[in-house]
């Protein structure tokens, strides 16, 4: 079997095995076909990669023909060059980790087997959204992650909320996915192909019958949904309700990047698409300030890192929007290292808390559980984007392009990115300060259990953190070149190049500072700010309303229309309606016409006399 | 007028009147007697139209109907008898076990 | 002669066709079952009349011989036998004397309507034919429907044999 094909494959046998046999092989065996087909997965991947980089050129299997319309056929393949390479060593290698990582989260758990069956569900799916060569691959796999996301949300789904988060997060989704295929459509429609490499280049080639922006848009509202952007962010921050590894792993790492991934992909498309990379830049940026100002004042560990993770993702899509399609591929890279380990680390707090996930309730854990504190506080650091941490190198690279950039970059977008940026070191160190540093506010009974993780979990987490640490070093920008060239800067901002890194360094240490500040001690400052500006404090705690913005503007009017017109109206009274009323019509006229039969004999000799009478002035008319 | 066309119109009358005795006449006998009455009518305009054609087809027609008549008579009268029997009235409307 | 009895002939026959009306009104009209069977009889007598003023003398024989003496003495007997007072006597008209009577006056000038100049004006004598013609047709071109009597009356026959035989038996057991 070609290589390609194995690396996908690999998870879904994992899949069928730990979901049909899963609770009959015992925990240990579980674990280990589990863990280890994505591990295998893994080191296919890099022989993989190390025969790109030795001979250079892209690699394309066939897997399956699918369909075959007319002269075009639809076929299952695989297509593996260095975007590919990236992404997928990213899926394999992180997900591998965090398998590792769910054997101590989990064990204590009933349905252990069924949640690693999940998730390596979600990793074939993932798979084939990156491997994917044709758009419609890729749409299997978008959505095939779109299900397991839904199955892993709602894995404890005895509880209500958890069942109605999946829901949630599947039918955002959905929504998004409807922009999704009307940009297929359009695509196939102009193109007659699916396929991402003759896309790109028939977009570079020359006009093409429809406008790129158009398809961009419609592709970006897939995105949108996908990758947690506004309008369709809501449901990121609910989806916490699954577990913590399921939150690193989709919801940090990998799903959510499918949108970065998609328009990064389709670059040649996005190039010649400038109203539509405008939208996606400034989107972003929309997106990554007002998701940090709400994470600001977050009380769940959880919740702060699900939204941040929809600012950096906003991050991600400002790159994307100026044509810095390589530098948002590694803010993806180095999100992944450092969210997933900040994801990891909360899951190990809350694990060593036996479930607590409110932060007004933690508190000097840092000498407790040195570990999960050590390896945390490097993750803040690099989302914070302190020099020599990865963070540093590729959130200045997106400030450095939101300015400069020739397609789009401006001084009010890099201001945006820049506020959010120092927002973004606040609200980490806040975290930070909150669940590790100062006075214990935990309960008794919970501080008496306090007890660091596993090896396995914990080896995870330095694995991550090592990562995060050093991960800037990895050059994916100019790795990427040949695929995604970097935009060309102004000229006139060429200056401002140098002064820049100062900047981003001076707003990741002034957000440390600040929170030290704010959060130090016995927390009477925060206290105090909460109560003069209890406005601001109601509005970003609430989340700006938007759930419930969309409840009454969707949801209710959607729900008033169900239930009136289709059920009432359409169902009730048309449908059982007209039936009902047959049947009543058919017993009505039967009714009326057994009248006839009196049993009268002088009505019956009267009927043939008028009938008799009739059938002589119709014989007359006609002839 | 002239002969044929006195006695069709008789005829025609007589058809008429002799439906109108059925539909109008409350007692079973009445009505058969009326029924008779309108074979008689039949019969007329058959003889006119033979006596005009002269060919003996209308009188071979009329005669068969005599015997026709003669025939529903003999049953009809046995009939009208059991209904009586049976529902000691000889009003119709008491006929009325078939009433749908 | 001829005149005066041609004239006499067409009198005759306008006193037959008039009297034969004023029966058949009298059928509908009468209270008593006997009087209306009176009144039928008289009917069918006068168009025996107007059958042997056309010259078709043996169909008025058999109008006499058959009608009169077989069916309405047959009708005669069964009204003697039902009991008069029953109350069919009491109310003469069924409640749909209105529409049948309109029915009835729509119908006649339907069928006026339908006959009127179907005959052309008799100028020729026709021919007349006689009792010998008639049965050797009969018995010639339409034996046929001569056999298919004897079979109906013998349909007759067994028919008001089993219908009176049934319900005596049934009153028996």
């Amino acid at each position: 079997m070609q290589a390609l094909t194995l690396i996908v494959i690999l998870p879904l046998v994992g899949f069928l095995i730990n979901g049909l046999a899963g609770n009959k092989l015992g925990q240990k065996a579980v674990a280990v076909i589990g863990c280890g087909l994505p591990i295998l997965s893994f080191a296919i991947t890099v022989s993989m990669f190390m025969l790109l980089m030795q001979t250079g050129e892209a690699r394309i299997e066939t897997v399956y023909t699918w369909a075959t319309v007319g002269e075009t056929s639809f076929e299952i393949a695989l297509y593996f060059d260095r975007l590919s390479a990236v992404m997928t060593l990213i899926v394999t290698g992180i997900g591998s980790l965090i398998h590792i990582y769910s054997i101590g989260y989990m064990k204590e758990d009933a349905s252990f087997a069924r949640f690693f069956a999940y998730l390596n569900l979600f990793l074939f799916f993932m798979l084939l959204l990156v491997l994917g060569r044709s758009l419609l691959v890729m749409f299997v796999g978008w959505e095939g992650v779109g299900l397991a996301s839904y199955l892993l949300i709602g894995f404890w789904f005895e509880d209500p909320v958890n069942a109605k988060a999946g829901k949630k997060a599947f039918i955002t989704n959905r929504v998004g996915d409807a922009g999704f295929l009307i940009g297929m459509f359009l695509l196939y429609n102009a193109l007659g192909t699916l396929d991402l490499d003759r896309i790109n280049s028939a977009f570079l080639a020359g006009p093409v019958a429809v406008s790129a922006s158009l398809v961009g848009v419609f592709l970006f509202i897939g995105a949108t949904g996908k990758s947690a952007q506004i309008p369709l962010h809501v449901w990121l921050p609910d989806a916490m309700a699954g577990p913590t590894p399921v939150s690193a792993l989709i919801h940090a790492a990998t799903m959510v990047t499918a949108g970065v991934y998609m328009i990064a992909r389709l670059n040649g498309l996005y190039l010649h698409a400038p109203e539509a990379s405008t939208l996606v830049a400034w989107v972003g940026a929309a997106t990554a300030f007002f998701a940090a100002t709400v994470a600001i004042v977050q009380t769940d560990i959880k919740k702060v890192l699900a939204y941040s993770t929809v600012s950096q993702l906003g991050f991600m899509f400002v790159a994307l929007g100026v044509g810095a399609y390589g530098v948002a591929v590694f803010h993806l890279l180095t999100h992944a290292f450092f969210k997933a380990c900040l994801f990891l680390g909360a899951g190990s707090v809350i694990h060593a808390l036996s479930g607590e996930q409110d932060i007004r309730k933690m508190g000097g854990l840092a000498k407790r559980i040195p570990v999960t504190f050590w390896t945390f506080a490097i993750a803040t650091g690099a989302i914070a984007g302190l020099p020599p941490l990865s963070g540093f190198f590729s959130k200045d690279e997106i400030l450095w392009f939101a300015l400069a950039s020739e397609r789009g970059g401006s001084v009010a977008l890099m201001a945006v990115m820049a506020v959010t940026a120092l927002m973004t070191a606040f609200y980490m160190f806040r975290l930070l300060w909150l669940t590790f540093m100062g006075a214990s506010r935990m309960d008794h009974e919970v501080e008496h259990h306090v007890h660091e993780s596993p090896f396995s979990m914990t080896g995870v987490l330095m694995v991550l953190a090592a990562l995060a640490a050093v991960g800037g070093f990895i050059p994916i920008p100019h790795f990427l070149e040949p695929i995604a060239p970097l935009p060309k800067t102004l000229e006139s901002m060429q200056a401002y190049h140098v002064p820049l890194i100062g900047l981003a360094i001076a707003l990741g240490v002034a957000g440390l500072v600040a929170a030290a500040f704010v959060y130090r001690g016995d927390l009477a400052l925060p206290k105090r700010l909460r109560e003069s500006f209890s406005g601001l404090h109601a509005l970003l705690s609430g989340k700006y309303f938007i759930d419930e913005l969309y409840e009454n503007l969707i949801q209710r009017p959607l729900h008033w229309i169900s239930e009136k017109v289709f059920l009432n109206f359409g169902d009730r009274r048309l449908f059982d309606g007209t039936l009902n009323g047959m049947a009543r019509l058919a017993n009505a006229s039967g009714g009326v016409l057994a009248r006839v039969q009196t049993g009268s004999l002088h009505l019956y000799i009267l009927l043939v006399m008028i009938g008799s009478f009739l059938a002589l002035v119709w014989s007359w008319a006609h002839g | 007028m002239d002969k044929a066309q006195l006695l069709l119109s008789l005829a025609v009358a007589m058809f008429a009147i002799g439906m109108v005795g059925v539909i109008i006449r409350r007692n079973v006998l009445v009505m058969l007697m009326c029924m008779e009455l309108m074979l008689n009518g039949v019969n007329l305009s058959l003889v006119t139209f033979a006596h005009q054609s002269g060919t003996t087809v209308g009188a071979v027609l009329v005669f068969l109907i005599f015997v026709v008549a003669t025939a529903e008579i003999a049953i009809a009268i046995p009939i009208v008898l059991m209904l009586v029997k049976r529902k000691q009235t000889l009003d119709p409307a008491a006929y009325t076990d078939l009433k749908g | 002669m001829e005149a005066f009895l041609a004239g006499l002939d067409s009198l005759l026959l306008y006193i037959f066709a008039f009297s034969a009306l004023i029966g058949s009104i009298l059928v509908v009209v009468l209270r008593q079952p006997m009087r209306v069977a009176t009144a039928l009889i008289s009917t069918m007598i006068f168009l025996g009349g107007v059958y042997g003023l056309l010259g078709v003398h043996f169909i008025a024989a058999f109008q006499v011989l058959i009608y009169v003496g077989a069916v309405m003495v047959f009708m005669v007997y069964v009204i003697m036998l039902l009991d008069p007072r029953d109350p069919a006597v009491k109310t003469r008209f069924s409640p749909l004397v209105v529409p049948g009577i309109i029915g009835g006056l729509l119908l006649a000038w339907a069928l006026v309507h339908a006959v009127h100049g179907l005959l052309g004006n008799v100028t020729s004598t026709p021919a007349r034919f006689g009792l010998k013609e008639f049965a050797v047709s009969f018995l010639n071109e339409y034996w046929l429907h001569f056999e298919l009597t004897s079979v109906l009356l013998l349909a007759a026959v067994v028919a008001s044999l089993a219908v009176i035989k049934g319900a005596s038996g049934r009153n028996r057991g």
